[in-house]
Protein backbone atom coordinates (compact mmCIF):
# COMPACT_ATOMS: atom_id res chain seq x y z
CA UNK A 1 0.00 0.00 0.00
CA UNK A 2 1.05 3.39 -0.65
CA UNK A 3 0.96 5.62 2.54
CA UNK A 4 -0.07 8.53 0.59
CA UNK A 5 -2.57 11.35 0.43
CA UNK A 6 -3.95 12.18 -2.49
CA UNK A 7 -6.53 15.39 -2.45
CA UNK A 8 -7.64 16.96 -5.71
CA UNK A 9 -9.62 19.61 -6.68
CA UNK A 10 -11.52 19.57 -3.38
CA UNK A 11 -14.86 21.41 -3.11
CA UNK A 12 -17.08 21.37 -0.02
CA UNK A 13 -20.00 22.94 0.98
CA UNK A 14 -20.94 23.09 4.84
CA UNK A 15 -24.79 24.09 4.52
CA UNK A 16 -25.34 27.35 2.71
CA UNK A 17 -21.29 28.15 2.86
CA UNK A 18 -18.67 27.30 0.67
CA UNK A 19 -16.23 26.36 2.41
CA UNK A 20 -13.29 25.01 0.02
CA UNK A 21 -13.92 25.37 -3.98
CA UNK A 22 -10.67 23.72 -5.37
CA UNK A 23 -8.62 22.31 -3.01
CA UNK A 24 -5.73 20.02 -3.48
CA UNK A 25 -3.21 18.53 -0.87
CA UNK A 26 -1.00 16.09 -1.76
CA UNK A 27 1.93 14.00 0.62
CA UNK A 28 3.79 11.19 -0.52
CA UNK A 29 4.46 8.39 1.73
CA UNK A 30 6.51 9.62 5.18
CA UNK A 31 5.95 13.04 4.11
CA UNK A 32 5.54 15.78 6.45
CA UNK A 33 3.08 17.94 5.45
CA UNK A 34 1.73 21.07 7.18
CA UNK A 35 -1.48 23.13 7.02
CA UNK A 36 -1.83 26.81 8.01
CA UNK A 37 -4.37 29.33 7.20
CA UNK A 38 -6.54 31.65 9.40
CA UNK A 39 -9.23 30.68 11.54
CA UNK A 40 -12.20 29.44 9.47
CA UNK A 41 -9.99 29.09 6.34
CA UNK A 42 -10.98 25.66 6.50
CA UNK A 43 -8.47 23.66 7.69
CA UNK A 44 -10.59 20.99 9.89
CA UNK A 45 -12.98 20.78 7.46
CA UNK A 46 -10.13 19.11 5.15
CA UNK A 47 -8.58 16.85 7.57
CA UNK A 48 -12.28 15.38 7.48
CA UNK A 49 -12.44 14.96 4.00
CA UNK A 50 -9.22 12.90 3.91
CA UNK A 51 -10.66 10.65 6.53
CA UNK A 52 -14.11 10.57 4.86
CA UNK A 53 -15.75 11.79 7.57
CA UNK A 54 -16.93 15.26 5.27
CA UNK A 55 -18.02 14.51 1.60
CA UNK A 56 -16.55 16.58 -1.00
CA UNK A 57 -19.44 17.67 -3.56
CA UNK A 58 -16.82 17.83 -6.02
CA UNK A 59 -12.93 16.43 -6.49
CA UNK A 60 -11.27 13.37 -5.64
CA UNK A 61 -9.78 11.78 -2.56
CA UNK A 62 -7.05 9.08 -2.31
CA UNK A 63 -6.28 7.69 0.51
CA UNK A 64 -2.92 4.88 0.84
CA UNK A 65 -3.90 4.02 -3.14
CA UNK A 66 -7.49 4.05 -2.33
CA UNK A 67 -10.23 5.92 -3.67
CA UNK A 68 -12.77 6.97 -1.13
CA UNK A 69 -14.25 10.12 -3.20
CA UNK A 70 -15.86 9.63 -5.78
CA UNK A 71 -15.01 6.33 -6.82
CA UNK A 72 -15.48 4.81 -3.10
CA UNK A 73 -18.28 6.79 -2.43
CA UNK A 74 -17.38 7.65 1.18
CA UNK A 75 -17.00 4.25 2.24
CA UNK A 76 -14.20 4.59 4.68
CA UNK A 77 -14.14 2.34 7.04
CA UNK A 78 -11.46 0.49 5.85
CA UNK A 79 -9.64 3.70 4.83
CA UNK A 80 -10.22 5.02 9.02
CA UNK A 81 -8.60 2.03 10.07
CA UNK A 82 -5.11 3.05 8.86
CA UNK A 83 -5.78 7.16 9.53
CA UNK A 84 -5.09 8.05 13.27
CA UNK A 85 -7.02 11.32 13.65
CA UNK A 86 -6.07 13.63 16.40
CA UNK A 87 -9.07 16.40 16.43
CA UNK A 88 -9.04 19.96 17.44
CA UNK A 89 -11.64 20.00 20.60
CA UNK A 90 -11.86 18.27 23.57
CA UNK A 91 -14.10 16.41 25.23
CA UNK A 92 -17.23 18.13 25.90
CA UNK A 93 -19.57 15.74 27.77
CA UNK A 94 -18.81 14.27 31.07
CA UNK A 95 -19.75 10.57 29.79
CA UNK A 96 -17.42 8.49 32.47
CA UNK A 97 -14.59 6.66 30.73
CA UNK A 98 -11.26 5.95 32.06
CA UNK A 99 -7.90 7.21 30.02
CA UNK A 100 -6.73 3.59 29.40
CA UNK A 101 -10.24 2.67 27.79
CA UNK A 102 -10.40 6.12 25.82
CA UNK A 103 -6.62 4.90 24.41
CA UNK A 104 -7.82 1.74 23.50
CA UNK A 105 -10.58 2.77 21.68
CA UNK A 106 -7.73 3.75 18.94
CA UNK A 107 -7.36 -0.12 18.86
CA UNK A 108 -11.22 -0.80 18.08
CA UNK A 109 -11.34 -0.47 14.39
CA UNK A 110 -8.73 -3.16 13.43
CA UNK A 111 -9.89 -4.85 16.55
CA UNK A 112 -13.29 -6.05 14.46
CA UNK A 113 -16.89 -6.34 15.71
CA UNK A 114 -17.73 -8.76 18.26
CA UNK A 115 -14.42 -9.42 19.90
CA UNK A 116 -12.65 -8.63 22.76
CA UNK A 117 -9.38 -6.80 23.16
CA UNK A 118 -6.56 -8.81 23.44
CA UNK A 119 -3.39 -8.57 25.96
CA UNK A 120 -1.43 -7.49 23.08
CA UNK A 121 -4.34 -4.24 22.60
CA UNK A 122 -3.84 -3.19 25.88
CA UNK A 123 0.28 -3.53 25.59
CA UNK A 124 -0.33 -1.20 22.75
CA UNK A 125 -2.44 1.32 24.69
CA UNK A 126 -0.15 1.23 27.78
CA UNK A 127 3.02 1.62 24.95
CA UNK A 128 1.10 4.70 23.30
CA UNK A 129 0.29 6.50 27.24
CA UNK A 130 3.96 6.05 27.75
CA UNK A 131 5.19 7.85 24.34
CA UNK A 132 2.80 11.04 25.83
CA UNK A 133 4.16 10.80 29.20
CA UNK A 134 0.71 9.72 30.84
CA UNK A 135 0.80 7.09 32.04
CA UNK A 136 0.16 8.54 35.54
CA UNK A 137 -3.47 9.32 34.34
CA UNK A 138 -4.21 5.60 33.24
CA UNK A 139 -7.20 5.11 35.77
CA UNK A 140 -8.29 8.64 35.76
CA UNK A 141 -11.74 9.68 34.06
CA UNK A 142 -11.21 11.53 31.10
CA UNK A 143 -13.43 14.22 31.95
CA UNK A 144 -11.18 15.52 35.08
CA UNK A 145 -8.25 15.84 33.20
CA UNK A 146 -7.41 19.12 31.80
CA UNK A 147 -7.89 20.65 27.74
CA UNK A 148 -4.07 19.51 27.52
CA UNK A 149 -3.80 16.39 29.08
CA UNK A 150 -7.03 15.25 26.94
CA UNK A 151 -4.77 16.30 23.77
CA UNK A 152 -2.12 13.93 24.66
CA UNK A 153 -4.74 11.25 25.72
CA UNK A 154 -5.98 11.93 22.18
CA UNK A 155 -2.78 11.82 20.27
CA UNK A 156 -2.04 8.88 22.29
CA UNK A 157 -5.03 6.90 20.69
CA UNK A 158 -3.71 7.66 17.19
CA UNK A 159 -0.72 6.43 18.12
CA UNK A 160 -2.17 3.31 19.88
CA UNK A 161 -4.15 2.36 16.46
CA UNK A 162 -1.08 2.04 14.97
CA UNK A 163 -2.01 4.23 11.62
CA UNK A 164 0.31 4.63 8.59
CA UNK A 165 -1.46 8.04 8.05
CA UNK A 166 -1.43 10.37 10.97
CA UNK A 167 -4.11 13.36 10.72
CA UNK A 168 -3.06 15.84 13.09
CA UNK A 169 -5.80 18.79 13.59
CA UNK A 170 -4.08 21.79 15.98
CA UNK A 171 -2.70 18.71 18.43
CA UNK A 172 -0.87 21.42 20.80
CA UNK A 173 -3.19 24.14 20.96
CA UNK A 174 -3.93 23.59 25.06
CA UNK A 175 -0.68 22.82 25.95
CA UNK A 176 1.96 25.04 27.73
CA UNK A 177 5.42 25.86 26.14
CA UNK A 178 7.19 23.21 27.81
CA UNK A 179 4.69 20.51 26.81
CA UNK A 180 4.17 21.80 23.13
CA UNK A 181 7.76 21.19 22.13
CA UNK A 182 7.52 17.85 24.06
CA UNK A 183 4.55 16.47 22.22
CA UNK A 184 5.88 18.21 18.60
CA UNK A 185 8.86 16.41 19.22
CA UNK A 186 7.34 13.04 20.01
CA UNK A 187 5.25 13.33 17.10
CA UNK A 188 8.34 14.19 14.72
CA UNK A 189 10.23 10.79 16.47
CA UNK A 190 6.68 8.77 15.74
CA UNK A 191 6.39 9.64 12.25
CA UNK A 192 10.24 8.82 11.91
CA UNK A 193 10.35 5.82 13.55
CA UNK A 194 6.84 4.52 12.68
CA UNK A 195 7.51 5.82 8.85
CA UNK A 196 4.06 7.83 8.73
CA UNK A 197 2.93 10.15 6.86
CA UNK A 198 1.40 13.21 7.91
CA UNK A 199 -0.22 16.08 7.83
CA UNK A 200 -0.45 18.39 10.79
CA UNK A 201 -2.68 21.86 11.13
CA UNK A 202 -0.59 24.27 12.68
CA UNK A 203 -0.65 28.19 13.38
CA UNK A 204 2.78 27.45 15.13
CA UNK A 205 5.75 28.63 12.20
CA UNK A 206 7.94 27.16 14.44
CA UNK A 207 7.24 23.77 13.96
CA UNK A 208 6.06 24.28 10.38
CA UNK A 209 9.77 25.42 9.62
CA UNK A 210 11.81 23.03 11.50
CA UNK A 211 9.78 19.76 10.19
CA UNK A 212 7.68 20.23 7.44
CA UNK A 213 8.43 18.74 3.83
CA UNK A 214 5.71 20.80 2.36
CA UNK A 215 3.63 23.97 3.79
CA UNK A 216 0.30 24.73 2.25
CA UNK A 217 -2.27 27.67 3.00
CA UNK A 218 -5.67 27.22 3.20
CA UNK A 219 -7.06 31.01 1.75
CA UNK A 220 -10.48 31.77 0.35
CA UNK A 221 -11.47 28.57 -0.08
CA UNK A 222 -7.69 27.41 -2.52
CA UNK A 223 -4.54 26.06 -1.36
CA UNK A 224 -1.40 27.01 -1.95
CA UNK A 225 1.68 25.59 -1.34
CA UNK A 226 3.91 28.08 -0.12
CA UNK A 227 6.78 26.44 0.73
CA UNK A 228 8.46 23.14 -0.25
CA UNK A 229 11.96 21.74 0.74
CA UNK A 230 14.27 20.12 -1.39
CA UNK B 1 -56.43 -10.38 48.58
CA UNK B 2 -52.92 -10.76 49.66
CA UNK B 3 -49.44 -10.06 47.72
CA UNK B 4 -49.02 -14.27 47.84
CA UNK B 5 -52.64 -14.59 46.90
CA UNK B 6 -52.60 -11.89 44.21
CA UNK B 7 -49.73 -14.02 42.37
CA UNK B 8 -52.08 -16.88 41.47
CA UNK B 9 -53.92 -14.60 38.97
CA UNK B 10 -52.56 -14.51 35.63
CA UNK B 11 -52.79 -10.70 35.16
CA UNK B 12 -50.35 -10.25 38.13
CA UNK B 13 -48.22 -12.96 36.77
CA UNK B 14 -48.04 -11.31 33.44
CA UNK B 15 -47.33 -7.92 35.30
CA UNK B 16 -44.28 -9.36 36.71
CA UNK B 17 -42.85 -11.38 33.87
CA UNK B 18 -43.09 -7.93 32.18
CA UNK B 19 -41.78 -6.15 34.79
CA UNK B 20 -38.86 -8.65 35.26
CA UNK B 21 -37.79 -8.48 31.47
CA UNK B 22 -38.43 -4.42 30.71
CA UNK B 23 -37.05 -3.73 34.09
CA UNK B 24 -33.84 -4.87 32.84
CA UNK B 25 -33.58 -3.89 29.24
CA UNK B 26 -35.44 -0.91 28.77
CA UNK B 27 -33.17 1.21 31.42
CA UNK B 28 -30.64 0.30 28.89
CA UNK B 29 -32.04 2.14 26.70
CA UNK B 30 -32.55 5.17 28.62
CA UNK B 31 -28.08 5.05 29.05
CA UNK B 32 -28.62 5.54 25.19
CA UNK B 33 -31.23 8.61 25.46
CA UNK B 34 -29.17 10.63 27.91
CA UNK B 35 -25.80 9.71 26.41
CA UNK B 36 -26.76 10.83 22.89
CA UNK B 37 -29.23 13.14 23.51
CA UNK B 38 -31.98 11.73 22.00
CA UNK B 39 -35.33 12.45 24.20
CA UNK B 40 -37.35 14.12 20.82
CA UNK B 41 -37.13 10.80 19.62
CA UNK B 42 -39.04 9.61 22.32
CA UNK B 43 -41.88 12.25 21.63
CA UNK B 44 -41.85 11.71 18.10
CA UNK B 45 -42.42 7.55 18.65
CA UNK B 46 -45.08 8.64 20.60
CA UNK B 47 -46.49 10.89 18.09
CA UNK B 48 -45.97 7.75 15.49
CA UNK B 49 -47.44 5.09 17.84
CA UNK B 50 -50.87 6.94 18.26
CA UNK B 51 -50.85 7.32 13.95
CA UNK B 52 -50.52 3.33 14.02
CA UNK B 53 -53.40 3.31 16.10
CA UNK B 54 -55.57 5.36 14.11
CA UNK B 55 -54.24 3.60 11.27
CA UNK B 56 -55.28 0.56 12.82
CA UNK B 57 -58.52 1.40 13.97
CA UNK B 58 -59.15 3.17 10.23
CA UNK B 59 -58.77 -0.68 8.70
CA UNK B 60 -59.83 -2.68 11.82
CA UNK B 61 -56.82 -4.15 12.92
CA UNK B 62 -55.65 -4.75 15.78
CA UNK B 63 -54.49 -0.79 16.84
CA UNK B 64 -51.44 -1.97 19.51
CA UNK B 65 -49.69 -3.98 16.91
CA UNK B 66 -50.21 -1.31 14.20
CA UNK B 67 -48.74 0.79 16.71
CA UNK B 68 -45.88 -1.16 17.22
CA UNK B 69 -45.15 -1.98 13.36
CA UNK B 70 -45.08 2.02 12.62
CA UNK B 71 -42.96 2.78 15.71
CA UNK B 72 -40.52 -0.26 14.37
CA UNK B 73 -40.95 1.29 10.52
CA UNK B 74 -39.66 4.93 12.22
CA UNK B 75 -36.91 3.51 14.31
CA UNK B 76 -35.65 2.15 11.05
CA UNK B 77 -35.80 4.51 8.56
CA UNK B 78 -35.57 7.97 11.10
CA UNK B 79 -31.95 7.42 11.65
CA UNK B 80 -31.17 6.83 7.69
CA UNK B 81 -33.46 10.27 6.80
CA UNK B 82 -31.29 12.41 9.77
CA UNK B 83 -28.08 11.28 7.95
CA UNK B 84 -29.41 11.69 4.36
CA UNK B 85 -30.69 14.99 4.87
CA UNK B 86 -28.43 16.46 7.17
CA UNK B 87 -31.13 17.78 9.31
CA UNK B 88 -30.49 16.54 13.12
CA UNK B 89 -32.89 13.77 14.77
CA UNK B 90 -34.29 16.24 17.03
CA UNK B 91 -35.67 18.63 14.32
CA UNK B 92 -36.85 15.74 11.88
CA UNK B 93 -38.64 13.97 14.95
CA UNK B 94 -40.35 17.30 15.71
CA UNK B 95 -41.18 17.23 12.34
CA UNK B 96 -42.91 14.13 11.97
CA UNK B 97 -44.24 14.39 15.59
CA UNK B 98 -46.87 17.33 14.25
CA UNK B 99 -47.02 15.45 10.71
CA UNK B 100 -48.33 12.50 12.72
CA UNK B 101 -50.62 13.87 14.50
CA UNK B 102 -52.06 15.83 11.72
CA UNK B 103 -52.71 12.68 9.86
CA UNK B 104 -53.99 10.79 12.96
CA UNK B 105 -56.76 13.63 13.30
CA UNK B 106 -57.68 13.01 9.92
CA UNK B 107 -58.66 9.81 9.89
CA UNK B 108 -59.89 10.18 13.55
CA UNK B 109 -62.29 12.53 11.34
CA UNK B 110 -62.55 10.54 8.34
CA UNK B 111 -63.06 7.03 9.84
CA UNK B 112 -65.42 8.46 12.61
CA UNK B 113 -62.98 6.77 15.20
CA UNK B 114 -63.82 7.67 18.53
CA UNK B 115 -60.77 9.53 19.79
CA UNK B 116 -60.72 8.27 23.62
CA UNK B 117 -60.74 5.32 21.83
CA UNK B 118 -57.69 6.10 20.17
CA UNK B 119 -55.75 7.64 22.39
CA UNK B 120 -56.32 4.20 24.68
CA UNK B 121 -52.88 3.59 22.59
CA UNK B 122 -51.17 5.46 24.20
CA UNK B 123 -52.37 5.07 27.62
CA UNK B 124 -50.96 1.15 28.60
CA UNK B 125 -52.50 -1.11 31.50
CA UNK B 126 -49.44 -3.70 33.20
CA UNK B 127 -52.23 -5.60 34.70
CA UNK B 128 -53.99 -5.60 31.05
CA UNK B 129 -51.03 -7.46 29.68
CA UNK B 130 -52.05 -10.68 27.25
CA UNK B 131 -49.53 -13.68 26.50
CA UNK B 132 -48.72 -12.35 23.05
CA UNK B 133 -47.91 -8.91 24.68
CA UNK B 134 -45.54 -10.83 26.82
CA UNK B 135 -43.72 -12.21 23.71
CA UNK B 136 -42.66 -9.05 22.23
CA UNK B 137 -41.97 -7.63 25.70
CA UNK B 138 -39.70 -10.17 25.96
CA UNK B 139 -38.58 -10.77 22.68
CA UNK B 140 -37.62 -6.55 22.67
CA UNK B 141 -35.95 -7.05 25.90
CA UNK B 142 -33.57 -9.85 24.98
CA UNK B 143 -32.87 -8.63 21.40
CA UNK B 144 -31.43 -5.20 23.75
CA UNK B 145 -30.08 -7.31 25.60
CA UNK B 146 -27.95 -8.75 22.97
CA UNK B 147 -26.68 -6.02 21.32
CA UNK B 148 -25.40 -4.40 23.94
CA UNK B 149 -23.56 -7.48 24.94
CA UNK B 150 -22.54 -8.18 21.14
CA UNK B 151 -21.37 -4.83 20.36
CA UNK B 152 -20.26 -3.25 23.74
CA UNK B 153 -17.38 -1.93 22.63
CA UNK B 154 -18.74 -0.13 19.68
CA UNK B 155 -21.39 1.10 21.56
CA UNK B 156 -19.33 2.72 24.40
CA UNK B 157 -17.09 4.21 21.78
CA UNK B 158 -20.17 5.69 19.92
CA UNK B 159 -21.93 6.96 23.38
CA UNK B 160 -18.49 8.30 24.61
CA UNK B 161 -18.04 10.62 21.23
CA UNK B 162 -19.66 9.61 17.67
CA UNK B 163 -16.67 11.46 15.69
CA UNK B 164 -14.27 9.69 17.25
CA UNK B 165 -16.13 6.25 16.91
CA UNK B 166 -16.20 6.81 12.67
CA UNK B 167 -12.75 8.06 12.95
CA UNK B 168 -11.11 4.98 14.41
CA UNK B 169 -12.42 2.94 11.82
CA UNK B 170 -16.06 1.72 13.63
CA UNK B 171 -18.94 1.42 11.31
CA UNK B 172 -20.78 4.11 13.27
CA UNK B 173 -23.76 4.66 11.28
CA UNK B 174 -24.94 1.57 11.05
CA UNK B 175 -24.53 0.98 14.95
CA UNK B 176 -26.07 4.44 15.50
CA UNK B 177 -29.10 3.32 13.40
CA UNK B 178 -29.21 -0.07 15.48
CA UNK B 179 -29.58 2.24 18.77
CA UNK B 180 -32.27 4.49 17.32
CA UNK B 181 -34.40 1.23 16.09
CA UNK B 182 -34.20 -0.11 19.97
CA UNK B 183 -34.74 2.80 21.15
CA UNK B 184 -38.29 3.01 18.77
CA UNK B 185 -38.82 -0.04 19.85
CA UNK B 186 -38.42 -0.31 23.45
CA UNK B 187 -40.27 2.83 23.46
CA UNK B 188 -43.51 1.44 21.62
CA UNK B 189 -43.27 -1.55 24.00
CA UNK B 190 -43.33 0.48 27.03
CA UNK B 191 -45.92 1.96 25.97
CA UNK B 192 -48.23 -0.60 26.28
CA UNK B 193 -46.86 -1.41 29.83
CA UNK B 194 -47.12 1.40 31.50
CA UNK B 195 -48.92 4.60 29.40
CA UNK B 196 -47.05 7.13 27.18
CA UNK B 197 -46.77 9.97 29.86
CA UNK B 198 -44.96 7.39 32.48
CA UNK B 199 -42.78 6.03 29.55
CA UNK B 200 -39.82 8.52 30.12
CA UNK B 201 -39.89 7.68 33.68
CA UNK B 202 -39.90 4.34 33.32
CA UNK B 203 -36.59 4.02 30.80
CA UNK B 204 -34.98 7.03 31.77
CA UNK B 205 -35.27 7.26 35.96
CA UNK B 206 -33.00 4.29 36.24
CA UNK B 207 -30.62 5.46 33.59
CA UNK B 208 -30.36 9.10 34.84
CA UNK B 209 -30.31 7.40 38.74
CA UNK B 210 -27.56 5.26 37.47
CA UNK B 211 -25.46 8.22 35.64
CA UNK B 212 -25.01 10.22 38.71
CA UNK B 213 -22.94 7.41 40.48
CA UNK B 214 -21.35 5.33 37.54
CA UNK B 215 -17.45 5.19 36.64
CA UNK B 216 -18.19 3.55 33.55
CA UNK B 217 -20.19 2.82 30.87
CA UNK B 218 -20.11 -0.80 32.38
CA UNK B 219 -21.09 0.16 35.80
CA UNK B 220 -24.00 2.60 34.08
CA UNK B 221 -25.80 -0.52 32.32
CA UNK B 222 -25.32 -2.36 35.11
CA UNK B 223 -26.68 0.27 37.85
CA UNK B 224 -29.81 0.56 35.49
CA UNK B 225 -30.90 -2.36 34.63
CA UNK B 226 -30.87 -2.76 38.71
CA UNK B 227 -32.49 -0.12 39.90
CA UNK B 228 -35.23 -0.62 36.95
CA UNK B 229 -35.45 -4.05 38.40
CA UNK B 230 -35.82 -2.94 42.04
CA UNK B 231 -38.64 0.02 41.36
CA UNK B 232 -40.72 -2.11 38.71
CA UNK B 233 -40.68 -5.12 41.02
CA UNK B 234 -40.92 -2.80 44.72
CA UNK B 235 -43.51 -0.56 42.87
CA UNK B 236 -45.77 -3.30 41.81
CA UNK B 237 -45.50 -4.46 44.98
CA UNK B 238 -46.63 -1.21 46.99
CA UNK B 239 -49.00 -0.47 44.26
CA UNK B 240 -51.00 -3.50 44.72
CA UNK B 241 -50.42 -2.82 48.98
CA UNK B 242 -51.53 0.28 49.10
CA UNK B 243 -53.91 0.27 46.05
CA UNK B 244 -52.09 2.47 43.77
CA UNK B 245 -51.94 3.21 40.24
CA UNK B 246 -49.11 0.75 39.26
CA UNK B 247 -47.25 2.90 36.67
CA UNK B 248 -46.86 6.16 39.16
CA UNK B 249 -45.58 3.95 42.19
CA UNK B 250 -43.09 2.11 39.92
CA UNK B 251 -42.13 6.14 38.97
CA UNK B 252 -42.29 7.43 42.94
CA UNK B 253 -39.42 4.23 44.04
CA UNK B 254 -37.53 5.43 40.96
CA UNK B 255 -37.36 8.87 41.90
CA UNK B 256 -36.92 7.81 45.58
CA UNK B 257 -33.59 6.10 44.06
CA UNK B 258 -32.53 8.98 42.21
CA UNK B 259 -32.93 11.15 45.25
CA UNK B 260 -30.74 8.61 46.92
CA UNK B 261 -28.37 8.80 44.53
CA UNK B 262 -28.19 12.29 44.08
CA UNK B 263 -26.91 12.81 47.80
CA UNK B 264 -24.48 9.59 47.49
CA UNK B 265 -23.19 10.58 44.30
CA UNK B 266 -22.15 14.27 45.73
CA UNK B 267 -20.73 13.03 48.59
CA UNK B 268 -18.86 10.46 45.85
CA UNK B 269 -17.61 13.91 44.25
CA UNK B 270 -16.91 15.60 47.22
CA UNK B 271 -14.47 12.53 48.36
CA UNK B 272 -12.92 12.54 44.80
CA UNK B 273 -12.12 16.74 45.27
CA UNK B 274 -10.79 16.17 48.95
N1 LIG C 1 -21.38 22.20 10.25
C1 LIG C 1 -21.13 23.38 9.65
N2 LIG C 1 -22.12 24.03 8.99
C2 LIG C 1 -21.87 25.22 8.38
N3 LIG C 1 -20.67 25.81 8.38
C3 LIG C 1 -19.66 25.21 9.03
C4 LIG C 1 -19.83 23.95 9.70
N4 LIG C 1 -18.65 23.60 10.24
C5 LIG C 1 -17.79 24.59 9.93
N5 LIG C 1 -18.38 25.55 9.20
C6 LIG C 1 -17.74 26.76 8.65
O1 LIG C 1 -16.79 26.34 7.72
C7 LIG C 1 -15.65 27.18 7.77
C8 LIG C 1 -14.39 26.34 7.92
O2 LIG C 1 -14.38 25.71 9.19
P1 LIG C 1 -13.13 24.89 9.71
O3 LIG C 1 -13.46 24.34 11.03
O4 LIG C 1 -12.72 23.93 8.66
O5 LIG C 1 -12.03 26.04 9.83
P2 LIG C 1 -10.54 25.94 10.40
O6 LIG C 1 -9.63 26.38 9.31
O7 LIG C 1 -10.29 24.60 10.99
O8 LIG C 1 -10.55 27.06 11.51
P3 LIG C 1 -9.79 27.10 12.95
O9 LIG C 1 -8.41 27.62 12.71
O10 LIG C 1 -10.59 28.09 13.72
O11 LIG C 1 -9.83 25.74 13.54
C9 LIG C 1 -15.89 28.14 8.90
O12 LIG C 1 -16.28 29.38 8.33
C10 LIG C 1 -17.00 27.54 9.68
O13 LIG C 1 -17.81 28.54 10.24
MG1 LIG D 1 -9.98 23.91 12.84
Amino acid sequence: MHHSIDLVDIHVKLGDVQVLSGVSVEAKPYEFVSLVGSNGAGKTTLLKVANGMVRPFKGMVKMLGHELWPAGNGNGNGVRKEVGFVPQRSISNRFPMRVNEAVLMGRYGKIGLMRKPSRQDWDKTREALEIVGMTGFANKLIHELSGGEQQKVALARALAQEPSILLLDEPTTYLDADSQSEIMETIYTMHQQRGLTTLLVTHDPHWVEQYSNKVYLLKDGKSHLIRQKA
Amino acid sequence: MSWIESLSYPFMQHALVAVLFAGIAFPLVGVFIISLNLIPLRFAMMHIALLGGAVGLFVQVDPMLMGLLFCALSALTLGPISEKTKISLGTISGYFMTLTLALSFILFYKGNINVIQAFSILWGNIFALTAWDLVIIGIVSLFVLSMIFLFFKEIQAILFDREIALAVGIPEKSLYYLIVFMLGLTIAVSMRMIGALLVDAFVLLPAMAAGMIARSLKQSFILSSFFGLVSGMSGLYLSFRFDMPASSTIILVASFIIALCMLFGRRLVSHAKA
